[in-house]
C-alpha cells in the first residue's frame, strides 16, 4: 500500500495531556512502522486509551509532536484523523445497533451524490471488505442487532478498512469476546498487518499480545517504563514493566528502531 | 408460510400494522353499515386529521434521535394567528401570510433547537418550556380573539381538486391521482427488483411479486373510487395531497439522505456517532427545527379547516402526534421508526377515533380504548425487544419469522459471498 520503507508510519514525541490536577500522559514517545502490529500495554490508567484518542481524533494533546509519514500533523476531529489514513476501533464499541452491517462501515463517512446517499456503492464495498477479511458476516444489510459480540468486533474492524487507512488503532479489541472470537479478531489483525499497514493493538491480554505484536511498548502512569520485542522478551519482564517492578532505565530501547522485521 | 414472508418481504412490520388498519377499517365498516367508507366520511378523517399526520413526520425525526418535542401544538398556535393577524391587520396577501407564519414556525423551531443543541438543556425541558411560553405567546398576541382567514387558505384545509376533463360521474383528478400512484408503486418494484439482480441478490418468484402488486394495486384502486365518487365538487383533499407530498419527501430524507442516517444514529447510539466524526448539535437544530416547521405547516392547514384562529388551536396536539409515531413502530428508547410507519400509526389512531365517533362511541370511551390501543402498542414494542426481534408489530408475525434461517429474504447477498 503505501510504500515508505524506511521512516515510522506515525511518530509521537513528547505527548503530554492533563485532566485537571491528573496527569494522564507524561512526555510519551510512540513509533509505528507499517507492516508492524505494536502493542500499548499497562496496568488500568496508565493512558493507554488516552493516547489512542488522541490518535483518533477525540481528545487534542496540551502538548508534544504527532508526526505521519514525517509530517507534522494535527488532529482536531475524527473526520481529520480519516482524511489523515488513521482508523480506529473504540473500546466500547462503537457502533450502532440499530442500523445495518454496510450504514455502520460508513457513519459519519457516507458516500453521497448531489442529494441522495450512494446505498448500492456503499453495499458493494462493504462486501467487499468483508470478504477481504474472510468474516462471518451473514449479509451487509444484517442489522447489528442481529450479530454476536465478536461479529460487531468484526464489523468494527472492517469499519477501519473503508477509505484507504494507513494506521490502525484497536483498543482493547478482545475484552469481551469469548475465546473462538478473539482468534477470529486476532486473525483478523494479522490480515490488517499482511496488508501494511501499522497497528496499534491496546490490550490487557498477554497471550493476545504475545500471538500476534511485532513490539510491545509498557505504558505506567502516564510514561514510557519499557520496550519490547515479543519475540525476545520473557512474559516475567514485560508483567514486572507494566507494575513497575522494574523502571525504564534512562538508556531504555529506544521504540524507533524496528526490533523485528516482518513482512 | 414461506410465501407470505416472500409475499410480505422486508418490510413486513410496515405491513402488518397496514394489515391492522385494514382490519379496524373492516370492523367498523361492518359495524356502522358502510357509512365509514362513505367518500365523505374518508375525506373527513383527512380533513380533520391532517395536522397530526403532517406534524408526526416532524415528531418521527425527534423521537428516533431520542427527544421529544412537547411544544408544537403551541407552536402551531402561535403560527396560526401570526398568519390570520398579518393578512388582517398588515394586509398582506394570503399567500404572503402563509411564508410569514412559515417563517415564524421555522424560526421558533430555531429557537428550540439552539437550546438543545448548543445550551444542552434536554428536548424535554426545553420544548415544556416551549409549550408554555408559546402558549402565553399566542394568547398575548390574540388577545383572545378569533380571527378568520381568507377563503385561499380554507381551502389548502378542507378544499378540494377542482374537477375538469370528461364527464365520467368520478371527479377527474382523483382518478389521475390514483392511476399515478398504482404506475408509481409497480414503477417501483420493478426497478428494486432489478437493482437486487444486478447486484447478484436472489428475489421472489414472478409470481410473488404480481400478487404483491396486484394486493397493492387494489386497494388503491378501492380508495381511489371512494374518494372519487363523493358529493360532485369534492375529490381527494387538497389536504390529503399536501400530506401525500411531505410523506414523499420525508421518506426519501429517512432512507436516501446523510442527514437521515445521522438522525438514526444519534438515536441508536449517541457516544458513537459522536466518534465516527458525526455532528450531533447540527442534526439535534435541524430535527427540532424540522418539527416547528411542521408545525406550521400544520397550523396553516388547521385554521384554513377552521376558517379562523381559536383559543384552544394546538391544545393537546403534541398528545395526539406523539401516540401516533409511537403505535407507528418508533422505539421509545430511539433509534427505531419509520416515515411510513408513523404516518400508518396516525391514520390508525384517527380511524379508529372517527370510527368510534361515527358509531357513536362516547369521547369519554373514545379516550379510554386509544390509551389502552397506545399502551399495548408500545407494550408489543418492548415486548418484542426482549425477544431479540428488530421491533413492534414483527411480534404479531413472530410463526412467520421463525422460519427465517430456511427462507432468506429476498435481500441477501450473494450466496458465495455470505458462506465464505
Amino acid at each position: 500500500m503505501i510504500g515508505v520503507a524506511q521512516g515510522p508510519l506515525l511518530a509521537m514525541h513528547g505527548i503530554s495531556k492533563r485532566f485537571g490536577a491528573v496527569e494522564a500522559l507524561t512526555d510519551v514517545d510512540l513509533e509505528v512502522h507499517a507492516h508492524e502490529v505494536v502493542a500499548l500495554v499497562g496496568d488500568n490508567g496508565a493512558g493507554k486509551s488516552t493516547l489512542a484518542k488522541m490518535v483518533a481524533g477525540a481528545l487534542p494533546p496540551d502538548s508534544g509532536l504527532i508526526e505521519i509519514d514525517g509530517e507534522a500533523v494535527t488532529i482536531p476531529t475524527p473526520a481529520a484523523a480519516y482524511n489523515l489514513g488513521v482508523a480506529t476501533v473504540f473500546q466500547d464499541f462503537a457502533l450502532c445497533e440499530n442500523l445495518d452491517v454496510t450504514a455502520n462501515l460508513f457513519l459519519g463517512r457516507e458516500m453521497h451524490g448531489a442529494l441522495r446517499r450512494s446505498d448500492e456503492e456503499m453495499e458493494r464495498i462493504t462486501r467487499e471488505v468483508l470478504h477481504r477479511l474472510a468474516s462471518r458476516i451473514p449479509s451487509a444489510r444484517t442489522p447489528l442487532a442481529a450479530l454476536s459480540a465478536g461479529q460487531r468486533q468484526s464489523v468494527a474492524i472492517a469499519r477501519t478498512l473503508i477509505g484507504s487507512p494507513r494506521i490502525v488503532v484497536l483498543d482493547e479489541p478482545t475484552a469481551s469476546l469469548s475465546v473462538a472470537q478473539t482468534a477470529e479478531v486476532l486473525t483478523h489483525i494479522e490480515r490488517l498487518r499482511e496488508m501494511g499497514l501499522g497497528i496499534i493493538l491496546i490490550s490487557h491480554n498477554m497471550t493476545d499480545v504475545r500471538a500476534v505484536a511485532d513490539r510491545i511498548e509498557v505504558l505506567r502512569l502516564g510514561r514510557n517504563n519499557g520496550s519490547f520485542s515479543t519475540q525476545r522478551a520473557s512474559y516475567e519482564e514485560i508483567i514486572a514493566a507494566i507494575t513497575g517492578a522494574t523502571r525504564a532505565e534512562p538508556p531504555w530501547q529506544p521504540s524507533g528502531a524496528p526490533l523485528s522485521a516482518v513482512g | 408460510m414461506k410465501a407470505l414472508r416472500q409475499f410480505f418481504g422486508a418490510n413486513m412490520r410496515q405491513y402488518a400494522l397496514f394489515g391492522f388498519l385494514i382490519v379496524v377499517m373492516a370492523f367498523f365498516a361492518w359495524q356502522t353499515g358502510g357509512r365509514t367508507l362513505h367518500s365523505e366520511n374518508l375525506q373527513n378523517i383527512i380533513i380533520g386529521w391532517s395536522y397530526v399526520l403532517v406534524m408526526a413526520l416532524g415528531m418521527l425525526f425527534v423521537i428516533v434521535m431520542g427527544q421529544i418535542d412537547l411544544a408544537p401544538g403551541s407552536v402551531a398556535a402561535v403560527v396560526g394567528i401570526c398568519l390570520a393577524l398579518s393578512i388582517k391587520d398588515w394586509g398582506f396577501p394570503w399567500w404572503a401570510g402563509i411564508l410569514f407564519g412559515i417563517a415564524v414556525g421555522t424560526a421558533i423551531g430555531m429557537w428550540q433547537g439552539a437550546w438543545l443543541a448548543y445550551i444542552g438543556v434536554p428536548g424535554f425541558i426545553t420544548t415544556l418550556a416551549g409549550q408554555m411560553l408559546f402558549r402565553g405567546l399566542d394568547q398575548h398576541i390574540s388577545n383572545g380573539q378569533s380571527v378568520p382567514v381568507p377563503p385561499q387558505i380554507v381551502k389548502i384545509g378542507s378544499g378540494f381538486l377542482p374537477d375538469w376533463g370528461p364527464h365520467t360521474g368520478f371527479n377527474n383528478p382523483t382518478l389521475v391521482l390514483g392511476v399515478i400512484a398504482m404506475l408509481a408503486v409497480i414503477y417501483r418494484e420493478i426497478r428494486r427488483r432489478g437493482k437486487i439482480v444486478r447486484g447478484g441478490g436472489v428475489v421472489p418468484p414472478t409470481w410473488v411479486m404480481v400478487a404483491r402488486l396486484a394486493t397493492v394495486v387494489a386497494a388503491l384502486a378501492i380508495l381511489t373510487i371512494a374518494f372519487a365518487n363523493g358529493r360532485p365538487g369534492t375529490s381527494f383533499p387538497v389536504a390529503g395531497v399536501i400530506i401525500v407530498l411531505l410523506v414523499i419527501f420525508y421518506h426519501f430524507v429517512e432512507t436516501r439522505t446523510t442527514i437521515g442516517r445521522g438522525v438514526y444514529a444519534v438515536g441508536g447510539n449517541k457516544a458513537a456517532a459522536a466518534l465516527t466524526g458525526i455532528n450531533i448539535k447540527k442534526v439535534y437544530f435541524i430535527a427540532m427545527t424540522n418539527m416547528s416547521f411542521l408545525a406550521a405547516v400544520a397550523a396553516i392547514m388547521f385554521v384554513g379547516k377552521s376558517g379562523s384562529t381559536g383559543l384552544s388551536d394546538g391544545n393537546g396536539w403534541e398528545l395526539d402526534v406523539i401516540a401516533a409515531v409511537f403505535v407507528g413502530g418508533a422505539a421509545v428508547s430511539g433509534g427505531v421508526g419509520t416515515v411510513v410507519g408513523s404516518v400508518i400509526g396516525g391514520l390508525f389512531m384517527s380511524i379508529l377515533s372517527n370510527g368510534m365517533f361515527v358509531l357513536g362511541v362516547g369521547s369519554d370511551w373514545s379516550a379510554m380504548i386509544r390509551g389502552l390501543v397506545l399502551l399495548v402498542a408500545v407494550a408489543f414494542d418492548l415486548y418484542s425487544k426482549a425477544q431479540g426481534r428488530p421491533s413492534i408489530t414483527g411480534a404479531i408475525m413472530r410463526g412467520l419469522r421463525s422460519r427465517r434461517k430456511e427462507t432468506q429474504g429476498e435481500e441477501q447477498v450473494r450466496p458465495e459471498v455470505a458462506k465464505i
